[in-house]
Order: C-alpha cells, then structure tokens, then sequence
C-alpha cells in the first residue's frame, strides 16, 4: 500500500495540477466542511492561480466540535497537510478560544474570526483575510478564482478548507488513497469525525466513517442518558431524524437522502423526552435570527420572522393560518441570500416541521405531550 | 417560451435580430428592496412581504431587463448572458 504504487495507476490527469491533486481524487476525498466538494477539483483550481490557503477550525455550525479537535490532537499533520496545499497558509479559528490560542502556540499564522454563525462561511473569511468585514461577499467568480471584496477590489485566489480536511489531506499523503478507501462507504470513503451531543453520556468527537449506525454513534458517545425522541443531523445547515426513522438508517448520504439531510459537517445531536422538539427547533431558530450578518433582506427579517413563527407553533399561540405562513416563508428564503445561510435555515426548519408532524398536530391543537405532559399550553 | 431560446445564439452572429431572453440577477447585499424592479419586470418579479424581491422565472425581455437594471436605485441588478 505505498503511495507511489497508487500514483502509477493514474494517468487521465493533468500533471500542472499536481501529483497531490490525482491522490486525493484517487482517494475520493471531499469537503468535511459540510458541502462535500471534491478537494482534488478545488485543489486542481487553487493550484493554478496560485492560492493563498486558508484552514477553516471555526467549528461554526451549531454542534460542531470536531476541527478544535483536530487542532488539540493533530495539529502537526494540520500543518503537514496545509503545506502541501499552497505556500501561503493561514488557519481560522474564533477569537480567544483555546483552538485559536493553540494555533498562535504552534506558530502558525492565526486568522481572528469574531463570533458569528456567518463569519465562517468561505467569502467571510476570505474578505476578513483581505482586511474586510467577516461578513459573506455576493460571488462575482468563485472564492478560488478570486472574487471581489465589498468595495469591488479584486482579492487573492484564496482555497478555503475545512480542518478535518486538511488532517486528511496530510493522512492521505502519508497512507495512500487506499488506507483512505478501505473506511467508510463507496460513494463516501474515508474516515469521518462526527460530533455526538446532547442527550448521550459522554459527549464529544467520534472517529468513524459514513454508514455507521446511529446505535454504534451513541455507543461511541457513551450511550443515552436519557430516552431518546428525535436525531439532530448537520446543525442549523441540516435536520431532523426521529428515533424510529434512526433505528433504521445509517449515518450516511444514501440513508439520510431520504429525509433531504446530509453527512454534512458531521454533527448529530441527540434530543430526549424531557424537552419538546418545537420548543427547542424555535430557540434554535431564534439564535439563527440573531446570527444573520444582517446584509440580504430575505435572510434579515425572512429569518426571524420563521423563527417568530416557529415560537408561537411551539407555545400553542398559532393556528392553521400561522402554519401556512410559516410554509411560506420557509419556500421564500432559499436562493435570496449572498451566502446560504438562509437555504440551510430554511432546511432545518422545514425538517423540523416534516420529521415532528405529530407534535406539530398537538400544539394546533394546543397541547404538548411532551414538556407540558399532555396538559394545555394554552 | 422555450421556443424562443435555444435558437438565438447562433442568430445573433449572423446580424438577424435577436429574440434571446437573459437572466436578471440580484445583488441580494446591495438590494434595499425598493421594488423598481417588479414594476417593470411584472411576469417575472414579485416581492416578498418586506418588498424584496422574489425572482420567479430569472428570464427576462432584454429590453424590458436593461431598463430595471437601469432604473434599480441600489444597482442591485444586472444581466446574465443570454439563453
């Protein structure tokens, strides 16, 4: 299994792009950020205009947890792996947190990002690297190509990667794409962190691949500790599983395609009976509206105004016409922002509204079985 | 509608007229949500319950298209390549 005898097999691509590039497509690396793009392709691009390099270990999804641990654990094979990916490198981490602290220990240059849901989305940290605001850029070109900032200057071509992406690259460097291969599943190979939270013993990052069953997930996190009702899947950019529908599916795209969620970032988190699932979908929502960089219209009053509704579903305020309006403006937020915060959130929501039909029933009808037991919550 | 399209790229280089469509895309940061751009764009552009704009069918007339691009006081819209 050494990595030149894997090399000799590829021939179909251009040897300008560099021999990492067909490893990694050999390997059939993708983004760990949570889009799963090709890292080849991306890498192919960046290689070609010369790319700064930027490691995003944000950990800014809600949930996320895995590129701090990827810097408390591997940061040397970080390092490794974002030499290899250009010349000039910067890792982006939230301001005065222990990831950040740890990157300027190891002397790597550290980007500052300030806390906000949005200051990690690619054009953020791009236009903050440039000197601009950590907000997202409305894309001319793509961020690889080098887009422009604000004020319509043109910034460097800059390839933005997720952590546990970069980890990767270094371990496939290192093992060869059929070490890679030989976890996970043929259409998502590779080994994949997930963070494992909420209603589980021992909360934290779990080293496994896709097509694991969520039973082996919460085992890894320690099992229950509580009974569980529904499976948070990718943070605010994903969904919702319930119980019944995790026992029968893997963490994996083929299963999770089923329910329009995705491996995503990484992420599941565990609800239990003692907190109902609206309740919870709303202030996670309401912490959404307050995350917005507040640029696009759609996403700055479309957002809080979901979450409003969402609240009043989950107090047993709304009625049917509330619900419908809340249809409504879920279907209006995708596609109507510079970055896709408001697509993600409207996935969610509409997730939440598919996957705990029968509550929102209840609460219609002004109950919740489950935080008010029954009782009215009118 | 869809008649109208695929043909025209390959009219315009021989100087007939052209009866292409082109996509009219908003610039969702510079958009204050004015709503110029549905008034002149009627089949095409509705406005959501804040006045921005919802893009229902991005193609438009280019000619009708060049005046809203014109006319939108932000400069929030502009033309995509014809189709």
């Amino acid at each position: 299994m050494t990595v030149t005898s894997t090399r000799a097999d590829r021939s179909t691509t251009p040897s300008s792009a560099g021999p990492l590039a067909d490893l990694l497509e050999s390997a059939g690396l993708t983004g760990r950020g949570g889009a799963a793009f090709s890292t080849a392709t991306k890498l192919r691009s960046a290689l070609a205009h010369d790319a700064d390099v930027i490691v995003n270990a944000c950990d800014g999804e809600v949930g996320a947890a895995k590129d701090a641990w990827v810097v408390e654990h591997h940061l040397d094979e970080l390092r490794r792996g974002a030499e290899l990916l250009g010349r000039r490198v910067t890792v982006a981490a939230h301001r005065g947190t222990p990831t950040a602290r740890r990157i300027t220990a190891a002397g790597l240059a550290l980007l500052e990002v300030p806390h906000r849901y949005v200051s990690s989305e690619e054009s953020s940290l791009v236009s903050l690297a440039h000197g601009g605001l950590a907000r997202p850029l409305t894309k001319s070109v793509p961020i690889s190509l080098g887009s422009k900032d604000a004020r319509g200057r043109r910034m460097r071509p800059t390839l933005v990667l997720n952590a546990e992406t970069v980890w990767r690259v270094a371990q496939i460097e290192a093992l060869g794409p059929d070490w890679f291969r030989s976890q996970g599943t043929l259409d998502e190979p590779g080994p994949r962190l997930v963070a494992v939270s909420g209603a589980v013993a021992r909360p934290g990052v779990v080293q496994t691949s896709a097509g694991v069953s969520f039973g082996d997930l919460v085992a890894a996190a320690g099992g229950f500790s509580g009974r569980p009702t529904a499976f948070g899947i990718g943070g605010l950019g994903g969904g919702w599983l319930t119980a019944a529908e995790a026992r029968g599916a893997t963490w994996s795209g083929g299963d999770l395609a089923a329910y329009g969620l995705r491996v995503g970032p990484g992420i599941v988190s565990v609800l239990d009976d003692t907190r109902c699932p609206l309740a919870h979908v709303a202030r996670t929502l309401t912490y959404a509206a307050g995350e917005s960089a507040g640029q696009c219209g759609p996403c700055m009053f479309g957002v809080p105004a979901v979450a409003e509704d969402m609240g009043r579903l989950a107090a047993g305020t709304a009625d049917r016409a509330t619900l419908q309006r809340l249809r409504g403006r879920i279907g209006l937020l995708p596609g109507r922002g510079a970055c896709r915060f408001p697509d993600g959130v409207a996935g969610y929501a509409a997730s939440a509204l598919r996957a705990f039909a029968p509550e929102v029933a209840a609460h219609l009808a002004g109950r919740c079985d489950v935080e008010g037991r029954g009782r009215r919550v009118r | 509608m869809s008649a109208d399209r695929s043909p025209a790229g390959s009219r315009v280089g021989r100087g007939v007229p052209t009866t292409t469509t082109r996509p009219i895309v908003v610039d969702r940061v510079a958009c204050t949500g004015r709503g110029i751009c549905a008034s002149i764009l009627t089949e095409q552009v509705s406005l959501d319950e804040w006045g921005y704009p919802v893009v229902r069918t991005p193609q438009v007339d280019p000619e009708l298209g060049e005046i809203a691009v014109r006319l939108c006081p932000a400069r929030a819209l502009s033309l995509g390549v014809p189709s």
